[in-house]
């Protein structure tokens, strides 16, 4: 059992979950993440590692609360336990001295990002930060990223259809001034429309573009496959060669898309979840 | 049960002649139309009276073809006379001498090419129902409550670890443990029992009978660690370089394997994998009392003719398809699944279409499924498993309406241990190379079960398991 030793909530339905699980802790990386099951019923749901401590054993990660099992993880207190906890799981994200990177955070990728940017910074990069957020009550860890990042630029637009246009704005306006003041690599957390958006943008400027995939998983071991993804026409498995990718070579985004909602339904507690285009609605 | 019951011509065994009875007492099962709608177990089992009149036919050779046949050198006729003497009790002790799991082998084993293969009986009618007399032996075992604990040696002070919880590695735990060392097994997933568990559903073997099993290995003092990932939360030459002085690699095939055709990552496409882990291990027949979910359309095609494709086809039944299609490439005697669970299949009502492959699926627009593109084949020469190899026949495209369809071709090893251990010698398919004893090429370490054979039996991972324990004790012992 994997006791909870802290719980916060940072904005409306998002919180942060501390666990005490030091065989994870020890061996955890930016851009990794967990397998928990809350107990013997449930079901073994994903979570990028946002934070962890190896001299104290803990790991964190912070949710957002869209459906049966997180809002079942909502209600649980410091000193509750989780029946499993297992990670880290999948490959670290790539972290070099690449110059300017740009970062865009959406949802939980805010949080996620964390300890990429961190790893970024310790090897010297510049960085820009783009948090997407509907507004300024459920924009979490902006203070966090900002102490990650040189500058900090907050989009704040409304959910829905025109979710994703905020980031672009403050983007494009960035990639305007590409190659005199130069990015040299993006690194993307979020939605997947998001990811595929960003993806697209900078195509065209041939600038590296990092995306971390969250397909539907069940072992996250590779074993079952349900992760795969199509990257530059050959199946990749999320959970052991991702979750992060090169955007400009994932191309099954529309398959991803729609796969990813194979359970959605009516259960669905995030609005904004039922984007166009999908498969499910 | 058998009203046609006739007395078939006597054979020589050993000095006396003996009369034999050539027709085996069939094993009570669901009815059909019943089992369809339900997860339950097909098959009942024998009574006491059924397994005495069963074991009554059994003609004590001298022989002992039967025990040739067996993987593991089971003493069979011994245990079947036990039985005939109504000593449930000595027969038990004489299965738990070679196999640790006979709740599980009964169910599973595919005796028809082993031990009853072999039978004497089976020359002129039927052989002796080994296996069901197996899972009697087991299951009155285990509802009476006597289990019966070999006794374990003294403490060697040696500590092994062994990485995967399927039947091969369980073996091995075992077998160490009872020889005095100290056992510690690691298991990637949240419950232990490998394929056991996540691949073959309840209705052909209970999962509460496999947990039975992993009890009573853990109750000869082996500690097992879930949710813990070798390749991952400590390399195998961190275990080597820590605690233990020999590990054992049984760590399975688990990695599904595609067709490679377009489509087929639409939306309703499952590996085997996958939908029998959300069905078997996360219980998703269950749902919404277990969390997790599985979705299932009205007409599915399951694509591979082993037992992969069997469960896969008899689970989606179960699940509420209304039309469900096993599409095999070769013929119905080439099927690899077993002879009785294909049986089980048509009676379920699956539909066999042999002889055609797909290649390539359709969405219905909206990236679902929605039909499925085949060419039928026929049979040219053998090929290296000589077996005939199946051709496409050209200009003989056609396609079919499915909604789900569940790619249950086989698995081969998942690369995790081998890619994060160089030094371990690995095949062209990734399997682990061992010399006949399970030894590796890395110092230490043995592997057997799946992971070396490429996929095979429950009881060829236990035998290899078998065989490994003893040169890993050898070696402990030095
Ligand atoms: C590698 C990886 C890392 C992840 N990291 C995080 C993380 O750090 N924080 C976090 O909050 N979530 C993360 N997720 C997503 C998270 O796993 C899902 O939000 C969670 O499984 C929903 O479970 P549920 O039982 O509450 O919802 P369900 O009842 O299962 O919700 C219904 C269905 O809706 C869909 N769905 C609902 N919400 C989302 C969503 N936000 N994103 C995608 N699909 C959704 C899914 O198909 C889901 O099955 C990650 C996913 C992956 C694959
Ligand atoms: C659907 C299906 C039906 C079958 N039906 C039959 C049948 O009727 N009769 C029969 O005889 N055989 C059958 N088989 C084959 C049989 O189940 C296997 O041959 C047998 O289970 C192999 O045993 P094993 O111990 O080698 O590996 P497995 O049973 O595969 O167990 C391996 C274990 O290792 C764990 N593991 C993997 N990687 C790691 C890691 N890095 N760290 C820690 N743990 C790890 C896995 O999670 C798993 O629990 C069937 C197989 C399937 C898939
Ligand atoms: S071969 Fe058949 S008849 Fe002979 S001992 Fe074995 S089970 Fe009995
Ligand atoms: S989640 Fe099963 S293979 Fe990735």
């Amino acid at each position: 059992m994997f006791p909870i030793v802290a719980h916060e909530e940072l904005a409306p339905n998002v919180h942060r979950m501390t666990v005490k699980a030091s065989v994870v802790a020890e061996k955890a990386q930016p851009g990794q993440f967990v397998i928990l099951i809350t107990d013997e019923k449930g079901e073994r749901i994903p979570f990028t590692i946002s934070g962890w401590d190896a001299a104290r054993g803990t790991v964190d990660f912070v949710y957002i609360e869209v459906g049966k099992t997180t809002r079942q993880l909502g209600a649980l207190r410091p000193g509750d336990e989780l029946a499993h906890f297992v990670g880290p799981l999948g490959k670290p994200a790539e972290v070099d001295h690449y110059g300017h990177v740009v970062a865009v955070a959406s949802g939980y990728g805010a949080a996620a990002i964390l300890p990429v940017l961190r790893a970024l910074k310790e090897k010297e990069n510049r960085i820009t930060t783009i948090l997407q957020a509907p507004d300024r009550e459920r924009a979490f860890c902006a203070e966090e990223l900002e102490q990650a990042s040189d500058r900090l630029i907050l989009a704040l637009g409304s959910p829905g259809e025109e979710m994703t246009v905020s980031a672009t704005r403050p983007l494009r306006k960035i990639l305007a001034n590409h190659p005199q003041n130069p990015v040299h690599r993006m690194v993307v957390m979020g939605s997947l429309c998001l990811m595929r958006v960003i993806s697209e943008m900078t195509r065209p400027y041939s600038i590296k573009t990092m995306v971390h995939l969250t397909p539907l998983m069940v072992d996250g071991t590779g074993m079952c496959g349900a992760c795969r993804c199509s990257i530059q026409g050959k199946n990749r498995f999320a959970c052991v060669h991702g979750p992060e990718f090169d955007g400009h070579e994932v191309d099954g985004w529309d398959v991803l898309m729609a796969r990813r909602c194979t359970y959605a339904d009516e259960s669905i507690l995030q609005q904004s979840f039922q984007c166009r285009g999908c498969s499910q609605w | 049960m058998s009203e046609t019951k006739e007395t078939g011509p006597s054979e020589e065994t050993g000095k006396k002649k003996v009369k034999m009875n050539l027709n085996r007492l069939e094993m009570p099962k669901q009815e059909p139309e019943v089992r369809r709608r339900n997860f339950d177990e097909v098959a009942t089992g024998y009574t006491y009276e059924m397994t005495m009149e069963e074991a009554s036919r059994c003609i004590q050779c001298k022989k002992r073809n039967c025990q040739q046949g067996c993987p593991v050198n089971i003493d069979i006729p011994d245990f079947i006379k036990h039985l005939q003497d109504g000593n449930i009790e000595a027969a038990s002790k004489v299965l738990k001498a070679k196999t640790s799991l006979p709740g599980i082998c009964g169910r599973v084993c595919p005796q028809e090419l082993q031990c009853e293969n072999s039978c004497t009986l089976n020359k002129k009618g039927a052989p002796v129902a080994i296996g069901r007399l197996e899972r009697f032996i087991a299951d009155w075992e285990r509802t009476s409550g006597a289990v019966s604990k070999p006794e374990l040696a003294p403490s060697t002070g040696k500590c092994v670890a062994v990485v995967g919880t399927g039947p091969s590695g369980l073996t091995v735990a075992s077998d160490l443990a009872i020889r005095g060392h100290q056992v510690t097994m690691y298991e990637a997933l949240h419950v232990a029992g490998g394929v056991l568990m996540y691949g073959i559903p309840e209705f052909r073997l209970p999962k509460e009978i496999v947990q039975r099993e992993v009890q009573y290995v853990s109750s000869l003092g082996v500690d097992i660690h879930l949710d813990t990932v070798i390749g991952i939360n400590y390399s195998l030459d961190e275990l080597l370089n820590t605690k233990y002085q020999a590990v054992y690699l049984a760590t399975g095939a688990g990695l599904p394997q595609f067709l490679r055709v377009p489509g087929e990552n639409l939306n309703m496409v499952y590996s085997a994998n996958e939908f029998l882990t959300r069905t078997n291990l996360m219980k998703a027949y269950l749902y919404p009392e277990y969390a997790t979910p599985v979705k299932m359309g009205r007409k599915v095609a399951v694509i591979g003719g082993g037992n992969v494709a069997m469960d896969s086809a008899r689970c989606a039944v179960r699940l509420g398809a209304q039309e469900v299609y096993v599409i095999y490439r070769r013929t119905r005697q080439e099927m690899p699944a077993r002879l009785e669970e294909v049986e089980n299949a048509e009676e379920e009502g699956i539909h066999f279409h042999f002889l055609c492959n797909p290649t390539g699926f359709i969405s219905d627009g909206r990236n679902n499924v929605s039909a499925m593109e085949l060419v039928r084949m026929k049979l040219g020469e053998p090929d290296a498993s000589g077996r005939r190899r199946p051709v496409p026949i050209e200009g003989s495209e056609y396609t079919m309406d499915v909604d789900t369809a569940i790619i249950s071709l086989g698995t081969s090893p998942n690369p995790l241990i081998a890619s994060t251990t160089p030094d371990l010698e690995t095949s062209r398919w990734g399997t682990v190379i061992t010399d006949e004893r399970g030894k590796t090429s890395k110092a230490r370490v043995w592997a057997g079960g799946d992971i070396v054979s490429g996929g095979a039996t429950v009881i060829s991972a236990m035998g290899e398991g078998r065989r490994a324990a003893s040169a890993m004790h050898e070696f402990l012992s030095q």
